[in-house]
């Protein structure tokens, strides 16, 4: 855990009171209210449209509350790892360079590059699997190595909290797993509070500790996984019969086919 | 030729600017708001025609109205029906007739306002040059003081916001940086002279270029080039120097395009997945 966790005296790094979410003054979702302790995997699922990236955004500062508040462990740091589509790739600039903002974002503007900084740069990137990526142009790397090197700019700024936008989109089986194992390898070393936006409910059933399911009509559930992810629910929600199981100890989720009928 | 002063003069301030605007116009190509560079030049033209009509001095003027809208623009949250663009487009064209109206309806704009107002470097005088240097000189400064936060910012505003940096501030100080550079060098380039350089060269330096730091040099440069020729062209073939400059950037767009297609095909790693 880091001296920034230790010495806070916060007991929660976001808490989130009677909040609702939009844009120009039309609410999304109302009167949410929650927190994110500390060393917690929170999962942020629901369907498509339903204001997930909305709700992390609102947190984040990004966008204003349309109501309520939004308070933040002022002493922690945080990082956003945003979709990379969401990235303009107009600029010449490094994988290097790119994970360099990163890192240099914590310092003072006035700040000059150093060659220790530039150690801190090439230890995210190896620390993700792309040390071989640096010297490319960013633009260049396909969209998983592009999420893989802005995930070491995160990891560059030392957080306390590691924000995840849609992580895995676009990667395979293997670069899913590795992304999700190595994110369960932060959260377990160095304490470090995880937030992560998908609409990929197996993506979360075996990583996270917590859940908030966004409906779509705006209401929220948040609490353990087995008592948020309940197969009424679910299948109420995405209007489709789902069962939820275990095979190996892992849990397990799929679409009653027989249940729905032939589509 | 360019032992005439006049000539010597000329090429020195319009050198100074191409540096100077070559930079700043590399940040604003890539924050993908070039009508911003035009909005600028524009306000800077408002502002002056404001100063001859009430007798204040234009330069000042000029660079308040520039600087005004700089920030106005910067702090317009991003519109969702329309594009960034649409707004641009909107303040040019309010900016640009709203010069026209204050000329037409002022007793005292002349030839030598006109000139004043849309530049004329020929007749740039020695301290407006000595002004243009200081000018590059401070763009150098700046950009090496604080290009990592102007280029996180540009890259990833909203990360750079939840990292802890005050991304809106940065970025209306960029847009501050840009219109003080801008409203500087429209009184002596002219506003198509500027907004070339401001556009042309750091476009054709991305075609070309493969990094951030050749980037920035390779966009002076060309401006610099491009003035020199403009000159050239100026002096033999009795041209008007400011269209003679722009012949140069834009022949160099075009030469850039083809080769940097070419030389990117040649230069691009194949990603695996």
């Amino acid at each position: 855990m880091s001296e920034r966790i230790a010495a806070s005296k916060y007991a929660f790094v976001l808490r989130a009171e009677r909040l609702g979410l939009g844009y120009h003054h039309r609410a999304l979702a109302e009167d949410l209210t929650f927190q994110v302790r500390r060393r917690e995997i929170l999962g942020i699922v629901g369907p498509n449209g339903c204001g997930k990236t909305t709700l992390l955004r609102t947190l984040l500062g990004i966008l204003k509350p349309v109501r309520g508040t939004v308070e933040r462990d002022p002493s922690l740091a945080a990082s956003y790892v945003p979709q990379h589509e969401n990235i303009d790739t107009i600029l010449p600039i490094t994988a290097l360079e790119v994970v360099l903002l990163g890192h240099m974002a914590r310092e003072s503007a006035f700040r000059r590059l150093g060659a220790a900084d530039r150690r801190v740069a090439l230890e995210a990137l190896r620390r993700v699997g792309a040390d071989t990526l640096g010297p490319q142009l960013f633009r260049d790397l396909s969209g998983g190595q592009q999420r893989r090197v802005l995930l070491a700019r995160a990891l560059a700024a030392e957080p306390d909290l590691l924000v995840l936008d849609e992580p895995t989109a676009g990667m395979d089986v293997a670069g899913e797993a590795a992304i999700i194992d190595f994110l369960r390898d932060l959260n377990q070393a160095q304490g470090m509070t995880i937030l992560i936006v998908t609409h990929l409910l197996s993506l979360v059933l075996n990583f996270a500790t917590s859940i908030l399911l966004m409906t779509a009509s705006g209401t929220i559930v948040h609490g353990p996984i087995e008592d948020v992810l309940r197969e009424d629910r679910l299948s109420e929600l995405y209007g489709v019969p789902i069962r939820l199981g275990r095979v190996g100890g892992q849990r397990m989720l799929a679409v009653d086919r027989q249940g729905a009928g032939d589509v | 030729m360019f032992e005439v002063p006049f000539m010597r003069l000329a090429l020195g301030a319009s050198a100074a600017a191409s540096v100077a605007l070559g930079v700043v116009g590399v940040y604003l190509i890539i924050r993908r708001v070039v009508f911003l560079g035009l909005v600028l030049a524009n306000a800077a033209t408002v502002g002056a025609a404001v100063g001859q009509i009430f007798g204040w001095p234009p330069e000042i003027v000029g660079i308040v109205t520039t600087v005004a809208a700089g920030l106005a623009l910067g702090a317009i949250p991003a519109p969702r029906r329309i594009s960034a663009e649409s707004i641009m487009g909107w303040a040019y064209a309010t900016a640009a007739a709203t010069t026209v109206l204050i000329l037409a309806g002022a007793a005292r704009a002349d030839a030598d306002t006109l000139h004043f107002l849309y530049g004329n470097v020929l007749a740039v005088r020695p301290s407006h040059a000595a002004g243009l240097a200081l000018l590059a000189l401070a763009v150098l400064a700046v950009h090496g003081l604080f290009a990592q936060r102007f280029l996180l910012v540009t890259f990833d505003a909203e990360g750079a916001h939840v990292g802890g940096v005050n991304a809106r501030g940065w970025s209306l100080l960029l847009n501050l940086w840009i219109g003080v550079t801008t409203a500087a060098a429209v009184h002596e380039l002219g506003v198509l002279l500027t907004f070339s350089l401001l556009t042309l060269a750091p476009t054709t330096s991305l075609l070309v270029t493969r990094s951030l730091r050749s980037t920035f040099f390779v966009s002076a440069a060309i401006g610099v080039m491009a003035v020199f020729l403009g000159l050239v062209g100026s002096w033999y073939l009795d041209l008007p120097p400011g269209p003679s400059s722009v012949v140069p950037l834009s022949v160099a767009v075009v030469v850039a395009g083809v080769l940097g297609n070419r030389f990117s095909r040649r230069a691009k790693p194949a990603s695996p997945k």
